[in-house]
C-alpha cells in the first residue's frame, strides 16, 4: 500500500489540471481586480522603486545576530557554570528524569502558585513572538530508514509595531558551547559552526483575529477556548492539547497571567501525571507532568513558582523500526525562553 | 521593477495556485473561491513593499487567515468550518468505509477529516500544495523544525486512521478483519 502522503496526493480534490482552476490567463473578474488594485495606487509612474533590503532590515538583522549571539553566550555560560557533561556531536539527548527524592506538585497547586505570582508587580507581560531552543530528530521512514540524528537549533521571532516579523534560526547546542552543530539542509546531515545562521527572514504583516495570531486570553476559560480553536476538531485529548500549547508558545511569549491561566487549563484537563522536579536542558528547575500514549510519552515542564512553560519533551517508549528509532530516543524537546 | 510591478507579476503567476488552495479547503462555488482569493490579493497588495521571495508560501498563509477570518466575520462560522475539512456533507460525497473500496479519495478524505485541523493543514500543504518543509513553515508561521515535527506527527496520525479504516468487516463474516498490522498512532 502506498504511503499516507501518496494516498493523500491521489485524493487531491482540486488537482492542478482541474479545468476550473488550471494555469492560464486570469479570468475577467481577476483581471478587473488586479486593475482596480494597481490603478488605485496612482500616481503609479512616480512610485518609488521597491526598497532593497537595505539598510534598515540589515541593521535589524545585525541587531538580531548580536542579540542571539548574546543569548547563546549567556546560555552557554549558564550551562558551563552548571557543569553539564559534554555529549558526542550527534548524541540524542536523554529523556529528562525527575530529580531523586523530589516531591511531585499537583497541577492545581502549581496553578494556585502561578496565580499568586501573576499578581505581583514584577510579573512578566505577554509578548508576541517567541524564543525557543529545540532538539529534534531528523527522521526518515521506511525499510531504508537511517538512524536519525538530533538537530539542535535556536529560534527567535520578534514582531515589529507594523505587524511584520523577523525570524532568526541559528544552529546551536547549549550543551556543547562552541562545538560543531549538526544540521540537515535538504535532509542531508552535516555539521556547521556553533551559531551558524540557518535562516533569517523578515515576513510582512499578516493579520488575523483567529488563534494563534489573536492575542491569547488571560483567564483559564478563555484560554481553553482559544486552544480548542487551534484544534477545531473540539474535545481535545491531552496530546492534542499539548500540541496546541506548543503552537501557542511558538507565537507568543506568555505573561504571568497567561501562564497562570494555562496552568489551570492543564489542571482542569486532567490526563497529566505529576512526575516531580526536573532540571531542564537549560539548567532551569521545573516541575514535570507526563502523559503516556502507546509508544510515546509527553512531558511538559513548568516553572515551579510562575507556572510558565519551560519545555515540552516527546520521547519514544518503544522501538519504531520503520523510523529507525529506539525506545528512549527523544523525538523532540523544546525549551522556551523569554 | 517597482513594487506594483512585482505585485502584478506575483498576482498573475500565483492566482491559480492560490485559487486551488482555497478551493481545496472551501467547498463553495467558483464565485465564493474568487471572493476569498480576491481578499488574499488585497491583503498582499497592502503588503506589496514587503512581499517575501518566493511569495507563494506566504500567500498560502494569508489565504489560510482569510479563510479563518471569513468564517469569523460573516457569521457563517459553523457552516464554513464544516466545509474546511472537505467533509462528506459539504461535498455531497458518499463516504465509503474501507480503503479496499473505490474510489480511494473518499476514504482518504474521511481519514484526514478525523485529524485536527492543524494536522490536516500540514498534510494538505505537503501533499496538495507540494510544499517543502521550509515553505510549510512560512505558510504556518512556525519554524522549519516545528513544521517537520508537525508533519511527522500528522503523518503518523493519518497512518493510524487509515489503518483503523482498514479494519473492516469482511463480506459474509461477522468478525472484524485486519488487512495489515495496526501501527500505533502517536496519540
Amino acid at each position: 500500500m502506498a504511503d499516507e502522503l501518496e494516498l493523500l496526493r491521489r485524493a487531491n480534490p482540486v488537482p492542478s489540471a482541474d479545468p476550473r482552476f488550471r494555469e492560464g490567463p486570469l479570468p475577467p473578474g481577476a483581471e478587473r481586480h488586479l486593475d482596480l488594485l494597481t490603478r488605485r495606487a496612482a500616481p503609479a509612474p512616480n512610485r518609488p522603486a521597491r526598497r532593497p533590503h537595505v539598510p534598515r532590515p540589515r541593521r535589524a538583522h545585525l541587531a538580531w545576530a548580536v542579540v542571539t549571539a548574546a543569548v547563546v553566550a549567556v546560555t552557554a555560560l549558564a550551562l558551563l557554570l552548571a557543569g553539564p557533561a559534554t555529549p558526542s556531536a550527534v548524541a540524542a539527548p536523554r529523556p529528562l528524569t525527575p530529580v531523586a527524592g523530589s516531591a511531585p506538585v499537583s497541577l492545581e497547586r502549581l496553578a494556585e502558585r502561578a496565580r499568586t505570582a501573576a499578581g505581583e508587580d514584577a510579573s512578566p507581560r505577554l509578548r508576541q513572538g517567541t524564543h525557543v531552543q529545540s532538539w529534534s530528530l531528523s527522521m526518515t521512514s521506511g525499510p531504508d530508514a537511517r538512524r536519525p540524528v538530533t538537530l539542535p537549533e535556536e529560534r527567535v521571532v520578534r514582531w515589529r509595531p507594523d505587524g511584520s516579523r523577523t525570524e532568526l534560526v541559528v544552529a546551536t547546542d547549549p550543551r556543547r558551547p562552541g562545538q560543531p552543530v549538526v544540521t540537515d539542509p535538504g535532509g542531508d546531515p552535516r555539521t556547521v559552526d556553533d551559531g551558524h545562521v540557518l535562516s533569517r527572514v523578515t515576513l510582512p504583516p499578516s493579520w488575523s483575529d483567529a488563534p494563534p495570531w489573536a492575542r491569547p486570553p488571560h483567564d483559564a476559560r478563555g484560554l481553553r477556548a482559544y486552544l480548542d480553536e487551534l484544534d477545531r476538531a473540539g474535545g481535545q485529548d491531552t496530546p492534542r492539547l499539548l500540541d496546541a500549547v506548543a503552537e501557542l508558545l511558538d507565537h507568543w511569549t506568555l505573561g504571568g497571567r497567561e501562564s497562570a491561566a494555562l496552568a489551570q487549563v492543564l489542571a482542569d484537563a486532567g490526563g497529566l501525571r505529576p512526575a516531580g522536579g526536573v532540571t531542564d536542558r537549560l539548567g532551569r528547575p521545573g516541575q514535570a507532568y507526563t502523559h503516556s500514549a502507546p509508544g510515546i510519552r509527553r512531558m511538559i515542564v513548568l516553572a515551579p513558582d510562575t507556572g510558565a512553560v519551560l519545555g515540552l519533551e516527546t520521547t519514544f517508549t518503544k522501538d519504531q523500526p520503520d523510523l529507525a528509532v529506539k525506545a528512549g530516543d527523544v523525538m523532540a524537546y523544546r525549551a522556551w525562553m523569554r | 521593477m517597482s513594487n506594483d510591478e512585482i505585485f502584478a507579476a506575483a498576482y498573475r503567476e500565483h492566482y491559480w495556485a492560490v485559487s486551488r488552495y482555497v478551493a481545496r479547503r472551501l467547498d463553495g462555488g467558483t464565485s465564493e473561491v474568487e471572493e476569498v482569493v480576491a481578499e488574499v490579493f488585497t491583503v498582499a497588495w497592502r503588503r506589496r513593499s514587503d512581499l517575501p521571495t518566493p511569495p507563494l508560501p506566504w500567500l498560502y498563509g494569508v489565504a489560510r487567515n482569510c479563510l479563518a477570518n471569513a468564517v469569523r466575520g460573516h457569521g457563517r462560522r459553523r457552516r464554513l468550518v464544516d466545509r474546511l475539512g472537505h467533509d462528506e456533507t459539504a461535498h455531497g460525497r458518499q463516504i465509503v468505509h474501507s480503503p479496499d473500496t473505490e474510489p480511494p479519495g473518499a476514504w482518504v478524505h474521511e481519514a484526514l477529516a478525523r485529524l485536527s485541523p492543524a494536522d490536516q493543514e500540514v498534510l494538505r500543504l505537503t501533499s496538495w500544495e507540494e510544499l517543502g518543509v521550509d515553505e510549510v513553515a512560512v505558510a504556518l508561521g512556525c519554524g522549519s523544525r516545528a513544521a517537520a515535527m508537525r508533519l511527522h506527527r500528522a503523518r503518523r496520525r493519518l497512518r493510524a486512521e487509515i489503518d483503523r479504516m482498514r479494519t473492516t468487516v469482511a463480506p459474509g463474516a461477522g468478525a472484524p478483519r485486519r488487512d495489515t498490522p495496526k501501527e500505533q498512532g502517536h496519540g
